[in-house]
């Protein structure tokens, strides 16, 4: 309708300064993001804690905690232990290669999954929805299976596990417990954050 | 904006009136990293006894200060505390209580409460009173309950009082320690520039973010102010 | 594509696109607004800093005498970029004053507070209310020493009302003493009802303005000629849309404030203890008052006036009936100042000097209020000046202007003493 109103230069302005402004908005927006990531303080509670194992009775759970994550100690028996590889058939990933590949730090990838055999540590969540699996260590029948050779059996949709943490199948949750990284400060105090390597 | 910068520095006029000293102003940046160190070093030999910085975590003085985990932990730290935790003296409140009859102030938020200029001479200020039950005295804060820690350093100051005998007119050292008096202004300035770093660790990041804000906001404004001027020309 | 769009939202919420073209695209304000018009946009735009800052705020603090200051600290030291937030936050609070104050002066001088505009201005006064009441709120959640005892003190002013006053401050804190019931309700009142209440009466502020349309520096209506404008026959002829002309004014206007604030946010974000104060960095203590005790920089003005009026009768209410006094007052500023003409351009000296005199007054409250006579005085009179006699002689006077600008102008407008000059029928060209 005017002559003298130039537009393109309008229309480069207007994209300019919107393209601009709007750079400047996203940007903005950035730290109040980023402020719902975990505090200092939050990071402050992810430390390596250490467990002293003397009071653990052979055959006994102790449940600590590590960045607030419940932490499952056992003390296995030599007869748990033994009872272990016979489960094979009835696991998904029995050597945690496959699906469990990621579900432990490599010293821990044998058939007990942990570094020494006597002592199973694994982070206690079913790794279906993260419910926290109830420790169910006598080897006896139970409702859920009659071959029962101790493990876990978490009640929010009945995923079981051996003693090693490894998931059976036909159970809703996909993979193996996972093992956090940890090391041997000595023979009775374990370090959990720090894997052997690691350690300063 | 004008009333403004005149209270601004009317302020600043009041809180210089009211001291004796005058920071000793070098053209260095105030929060210069080699200073934080050495500030950061003077607090821990000297001043971590008594003094918490409860806000303040030594992995955040690690971080902020380009020092190494190893360094903080065993140079910094002899209170035994975690890298992640906050800078707790060592010194029971029971114990403070009765040595100097009350619990020695967290210094974590000294230098926002009272200010750089007020510290500096208070460091600065410490004389010989035989009158006084721990043996020293301040102009900037008479009768003050702490002993002078700092007194190797600087030596013995005496006040120098007036007709009445107890105005002092001017501090005058009568022992020298073992720094020269411009030494030893310049290591206060350092620990106080470590305590006004504590005092609010976030100006460190804030200079540099800001530089960049400011410089987009320029760009942005001129791109408004030319748009503007072009839809503008339809208004006779 | 978008045609079609908006085409499924119009048939759904035939309201939307009514109410756009009304308040935006087809709101025709003056041609000649000048400086003093940012304020508005302004003022909105701090509101919306306040309320995005103040709710990342509240997902990090704790209400509560013992969780307070160290959850500020912990916004302010372990949270990521709390830092940056905070300080958003209590520049913005200081700016929205500065804002709010000239807007507010912008409006006297050109008379926007006049017929037909009477419910703007009552709105607008409301706002600052309101606004006075978040400042409050919010100034003593970090549970500093100011914190506490700015409440103490307010609340002493609400407790020297006659019979019901120790009441009522009992109330106000859920105790004898500001404690975590006082923290808890001004933590809920500061950040849920006030900002609903604000949003509501900004939302009534702004519809009453578009109803008459807004005032200009000339001080007359931009009416409908026959002519019409550019847009259409039945606009104002001096009249331009508010979109695109005005908001790419007040963009402008915005990025220039935006430096201003950026550059107090990263670079003085205390302000040399006028924005965030040194005593405040210090937990609060009942049991002792700080030695330099001065209210936040806004407020100043209306403190002064409590401290410069004297007890008298053995009660000390007249402080407090001085300062609602002088917010009361500023209300009834539509009744009060009757003369014809709005615009200062072409009202009669007497009103210039007045305005002047009202304004140097309120400087004046200022400099007392916030202390700063005590160093202004013995600069400019020597150190042996009697500090606290000319305090009060120069502190009275101001007052004494202040309330006498309202009785001047009543005077002056209702008794026809004003010498006004002739007003222009149309808005002055640009520039």
């Amino acid at each position: 309708m005017d002559e003298y109103i130039n537009r393109g230069r309008r229309r480069f302005l207007t994209v300019t300064t919107s393209a601009v402004g709007g750079v400047g908005i996203i940007a903005t927006t950035v730290p109040f993001f980023q402020s719902w990531l975990p505090s200092a303080s939050a990071r402050a509670t992810e430390a390596p804690v250490t467990q002293s194992l003397k009071k653990i009775e052979p055959g006994q759970q102790l449940i600590t905690t590590w960045r607030n994550l419940p932490i499952f100690i056992v003390n296995r028996t030599p007869k748990q232990l033994a009872a272990l590889p016979g489960q094979n058939p009835r696991l998904v990933d029995p050597d945690s290669k496959n699906t469990s590949a990621h579900q432990q730090p490599a010293y821990a990838q044998n058939g007990t999954r942990s570094i020494k055999p006597q002592w199973l540590i694994l982070i206690g969540l079913c790794t279906h929805v993260n419910c926290v699996p109830t420790y169910k260590g006598q080897m006896k029948p139970e409702p859920f299976d009659p071959a029962w050779q101790g493990g876990y059996y978490c009640p929010c949709h009945r995923s079981r596990y051996d003693l090693a943490g490894r998931v059976y199948k036909d159970v809703p949750a996909p993979k193996n417990m996972q093992v956090p990284p940890y090391h041997f400060v000595d023979d009775t105090t374990v370090q959990i954050g720090v894997g052997p390597k690691d350690k300063a | 904006m004008i009333a403004l910068s005149l209270a601004l520095m009317l302020n600043s006029a009041l809180s210089l009136s009211k001291t004796t000293a005058v920071l000793p102003t070098t053209g260095r940046h105030p929060l210069e990293q080699t200073a934080l160190r050495h500030g950061a070093r003077m607090f821990f030999h000297y001043c971590v006894a008594c003094h918490s910085l409860k806000y303040m975590r030594y992995s955040r003085i690690a971080r902020d200060l380009k020092l190494s985990r190893q360094q903080v932990m065993t140079h910094l730290n002899l209170t035994g505390g975690r890298f992640n935790d906050p800078v707790i003296s060592s010194m029971p409140a029971a114990l403070a209580t009765k040595a100097f009859g009350k619990v020695p102030p967290d210094l974590s938020l000294e230098i926002r409460a009272k200010g750089a200029v007020w510290a500096y001479n208070y460091l600065n200020t410490f004389y010989l009173d035989p009158k006084s039950p721990i043996g020293w005295n301040n102009t900037v804060l008479p009768n003050t309950t702490m002993p002078f820690p700092l007194w190797e350093l600087q030596g013995e100051q005496v006040a120098v009082v007036g007709k009445d005998g107890h105005q002092v007119q001017k501090l005058e050292i009568k022992q020298l320690g073992t720094m020269k008096p411009a030494q030893y202004r310049q290591a206060t300035r350092d620990l106080i520039d470590f305590l006004t770093y504590v005092s609010d660790p976030a100006a460190l990041q804030r200079r540099r973010y800001g530089i960049w804000v400011m410089l987009f906001l320029v760009l942005f404004t001129f791109l408004a102010w030319l748009l503007k001027k072009e839809y503008w020309k339809d208004i006779h | 594509m978008t045609s079609r769009w908006r085409h499924w939202l119009e048939e759904r919420l035939p309201g939307l696109t009514r109410m756009i073209r009304r308040h935006v695209t087809a709101y025709y304000a003056p041609k000649n607004f000048n400086l003093w018009y940012y304020f508005g946009s302004l003022a909105l735009l701090v509101l919306l800093n306040q309320l995005v800052t103040g709710s990342f705020l509240a997902m990090n603090y704790k209400p509560g005498i013992a969780t307070a200051f160290d959850s500020v600290q912990y916004i302010m030291r372990d949270v990521n970029w709390g830092w940056l937030i905070r300080t958003m936050h209590t520049t913005g609070a200081s700016l929205l004053f500065v804002i709010i104050f000239l807007h507010t002066f912008r409006s006297i001088m050109y008379g926007s507070f006049k017929k037909p505009r009477e419910l703007v201005w009552l709105l607008g006064m409301l706002l600052f209310v309101v606004v006075m009441a978040e400042a409050f709120t919010g100034y003593v959640l970090p549970w500093g020493t100011m914190s506490f005892w700015a409440t103490r003190v307010v609340v002493a002013l609400f407790a020297t009302i006659p019979v019901i006053g120790p009441h009522l401050a009992e109330w106000i804190m859920g105790g004898s003493l500001p404690a975590d019931a006082t923290l808890n309700r001004f933590f809920a009142l500061h950040v849920i009802m006030l900002p609903l209440l604000l949003l509501f009466l900004v939302v009534l502020h702004l519809t009453a303005l578009h109803e008459v349309g807004s005032n200009n520096p000339d001080g007359v209506e931009i009416r409908c000629g026959p002519k019409g404008n550019r847009w259409g026959k039945h606009y104002p002829a001096d009249g331009i849309p508010f979109h695109p002309y005005y908001t790419l004014k007040d963009l402008v206007g915005v990025g220039v404030f935006l430096l201003v604030a950026a550059y107090i946010v990263f670079f003085a974000p205390s302000f040399d203890g006028w924005f965030l104060e040194r005593n405040n960095a210090v937990m609060a203590d009942p049991l002792l008052t700080p030695a330099h005790i001065r209210p936040v920089w806004y407020f100043s003005a209306f403190y002064a006036m409590v401290r410069m009026m004297p007890s008298f009768a053995g009660t000390a209410v007249w402080g407090p009936i001085a300062m609602s006094g002088s917010i009361a007052l500023l209300f009834a500023l539509p009744w009060i100042d009757v003369g014809p003409v709005k615009s200062i351009r072409y009202r009669g000296t007497g009103y210039k000097v007045a305005l002047g005199i009202f304004v140097l007054a309120f400087v004046g409250l200022m400099l007392i209020g916030s202390n700063l006579t005590d160093v202004l005085f013995p600069w400019l009179f020597g150190a042996n000046i009697n500090l606290t006699k000319w305090t009060m002689i120069f502190g009275r006077t101001m007052m004494l202007a202040y309330f006498g600008f309202f009785v001047f102008l009543g005077l002056y407008t209702h008794l026809g003493w004003e010498k006004t000059r002739p007003v222009p029928e149309r808005v002055r060209a640009r520039g």
